[in-house]
């Protein structure tokens, strides 16, 4: 597992984008950032944009598709359930992974390793597998509902999936190591004496807690919550799979849209307010806390 | 999965760079048994190396022929997607030089189609889950006589909405033009009580785990589940059947091989065979006198007695209304 510990390394190190000390290179540091700026600029945004400019485009020149994203209740209905599921899970994420992180935080290097590596092994995972798993658990003659039911705890079934609770269950499921990575990393900065400081200048524990520590791990929460956000906002597969029609999110819309309609305008006018809502969140994160957490300090 | 928008657009912008061909040509159809049966009987036979992909996605198609990149030659689709497409000016003519269509069933050839298989949408029961089993549409639509979940077929397509209005007491000649406000009043009256099924894979776990004990579905999945040694029940009564069509991608780097293809695959030997392993029913009238009467009495060819034939040609023209007026209804 020497790789696990050199992954939380690396998100505990930032990946360089904004080293700390710049050293001289030879080359100038932007000369390192040309290759992967061309590879995203060429399979990333040109296609983007392609779909962006077919959403003026298709099936006529204006801006219809867009208004009629806007003014269809229907659609306006599918943002917000976007945006509601993206934020239980982020927050379900954060209140199960912070306690996870903490944890591995302080446990000697022995015990955190193997706990990490049940956490990295999930992702490694297909999650088409994972999806279909909880699926098999949570439905109405699943495995959960069964020995609820064989231990007369429950009369009828209960409905865990094809609604918000199975979407949350299995999203929240995928996410948890997106949140306690980075959490990991800052947790790991944090200086133990800082609290015992706080304690002998007569701050009680949820003074300690509220004053010193949580200010030092907001960061890493921010960090952690802003990518559980973001990625929930485009997810797809297991909302289609664990929710209902009734809780069906942006990106299955768009896929429907590409898919079984062949409508590429209005899928491509769909991408492009999650990509502008994304990117408004990502703005907002930089101006409340820089790129701490995210890899810079 | 948000690399579906990407790679859409990616193939617009880029093109899609057709892998190195070691083979013939490239098939695509739906997965599962469905493309197992079509590997066996058709690919394994038709004299050439045929490579399998997959699932159909319409999208993928429109993609591939704008950048100009094709790299899959037959194509299983929709009916109503083929007479759609071919329309617009995404697919190939067929060459009916080399295809014999003389002894296809006409219902389901175009100057760009001809029929794969043909299946019903028939009402499917686990006899083990439930004391009795809905026989009629509107049995399958009556909560308070059959309580439980029921499974239906999510994509917009025909089939439930045409079961909806036959529940409702549309008489199967007065179908079209579907009376659309009618059928989603009718299907809101059971909305909470559906499980929607998006593959014909996730259509066999629901029934037999009983997550939903009864359904529309296509009959070949049935019969294949059935074969697993699951209690199905399957009443025939209002039927509605639906054809998959092949087609060849506009663009196609293999026409000859694809043309070929088509031909072996739409001959009489060829869906005879397709027809015993699937439970679907063949395109070519030649097929049933090659087969066993005891297994060509189950498909749904023989079911003319209680069927209702989707209308392809309704349905291609107002897919993208209906598509767009369902998906909406859903989300509600």
């Amino acid at each position: 597992m020497a790789g696990v510990t050199r992954q939380a390394a690396a998100i505990e190190g930032g990946t360089g984008l904004a080293p700390g000390r710049p050293r001289r290179l030879p080359a100038g540091p932007f000369a390192l950032v040309v290759p992967g700026l061309l590879l995203l600029v060429v399979f990333f945004a040109l296609p983007v944009l392609a779909l962006l400019l077919r959403s003026v485009l298709e099936p006529e020149p204006g801006l219809a598709n867009y208004a009629a994203l806007i003014g269809s209740g229907t659609y306006l209905k599918i943002f917000f359930n976007t945006f509601l599921v993206s934020a239980v899970v982020t927050l379900v994420s954060l209140a199960i992974g912070f306690p996870v992180a903490w944890t591995l935080a302080i446990l000697p290097p022995r015990i955190a390793q193997p706990i990490f590596g049940v956490l990295i092994l999930s992702m490694w995972t297909n999650l088409l597998t994972r999806t279909y798993a909880w699926m098999v658990l949570l439905q109405r003659t699943g495995v959960i509902n069964k020995s609820l039911i064989g231990l007369g705890l429950i009369d009828a079934p209960l409905p865990m999936v094809n609604n918000l609770t199975g979407v949350t269950i299995g999203m929240t499921y995928i996410m948890l190591p997106f949140v306690v990575l980075p959490l990991y990393g800052v947790i790991r900065r944090i200086d133990p004496a800082i609290l015992q400081a706080a304690a002998l200048c007569g701050a009680s524990r949820f003074q300690a807690l509220r004053l010193v520590l949580i200010p030092l791990v907001a960061p890493g929460m921010a960090a952690g919550a802003l990518m559980v956000f973001v990625m929930s906002l485009g997810y797809f597969v297991t909302p289609a799979l664990l929710g209902g029609t009734a809780n069906m999110m942006l990106a299955e819309l768009i896929a429907q849209f590409v898919q079984s309609l062949v409508n590429w305008g209005m899928g491509g006018a769909a991408a492009l307010v999650l990509l502008v809502v994304t990117l408004a969140l990502y703005a907002l994160q930089l101006r409340l806390f820089g790129t701490a957490g995210l890899g810079g300090r | 999965m948000r690399n579906v928008i990407a790679c859409a657009a990616f193939a617009a912008a880029v093109g899609l760079a057709a892998p190195a061909l070691a083979a013939d040509m490239v098939f695509v159809s739906w997965g599962g048994t469905t493309q197992d049966a079509q590997k066996a009987a058709w690919a394994e036979k038709a004299g050439l190396s045929v490579l399998q992909d997959g699932p159909t996605d319409y999208g993928k198609i429109k993609a591939m022929v704008e950048a100009g990149k094709v790299a899959w030659d037959v194509v299983d689709v929709e009916g109503d997607y083929a007479v759609q497409a071919g329309d617009a000016g995404v697919l190939e003519k067929l060459d009916f030089s080399v295809i014999d269509k003389s002894k296809l069933d006409p219902r389901f050839v175009t100057d760009y189609s001809v029929g794969s298989f043909y299946y019903s949408f028939v009402i499917g029961c686990n006899q083990d889950a439930v004391k009795a089993c809905p026989k009629t549409w509107a049995d399958l639509f009556d909560t308070a006589k059959f309580p439980g979940k029921r499974a239906f077929y999510k994509w917009s397509a025909p089939g439930v909405i045409e079961a909806a209005l036959l529940a409702d007491g549309v008489a199967a000649d007065k179908l079209y033009p579907l009376d659309l406000d009618r059928a989603f009043k009718k299907l809101d009256t059971i909305k909470k009580d559906i499980v929607w099924w998006t593959g014909g894979a996730q259509s066999q776990q629901l029934l037999a785990s009983a997550e939903a004990p009864f359904g529309s579905f296509w009959n070949g999945r049935l019969t294949a589940l059935e074969k697993t040694g699951v209690k199905v029940s399957v009443s025939w009564d209002g039927n509605i059947t639906a054809a998959d069509s092949l087609v060849v991608p506009k663009g196609s780097k293999n026409k000859a091989a694809a043309m070929k293809f088509i031909a072996y695959a739409s001959s009489a030997k060829a869906q005879a065979e397709f027809a015993a392993a699937s439970g679907y029913a063949p395109t070519n009238l030649g097929s049933p006198a090659l087969m066993d009467p005891a297994l060509a009495k189950t498909l749904p060819d023989q079911q003319t007695a209680k069927q209702i034939n989707a209308d392809m040609t309704y349905w291609a023209k107002n897919r993208d209304a209906i598509g767009t007026r369902w998906y909406a209804w859903q989300a509600k």
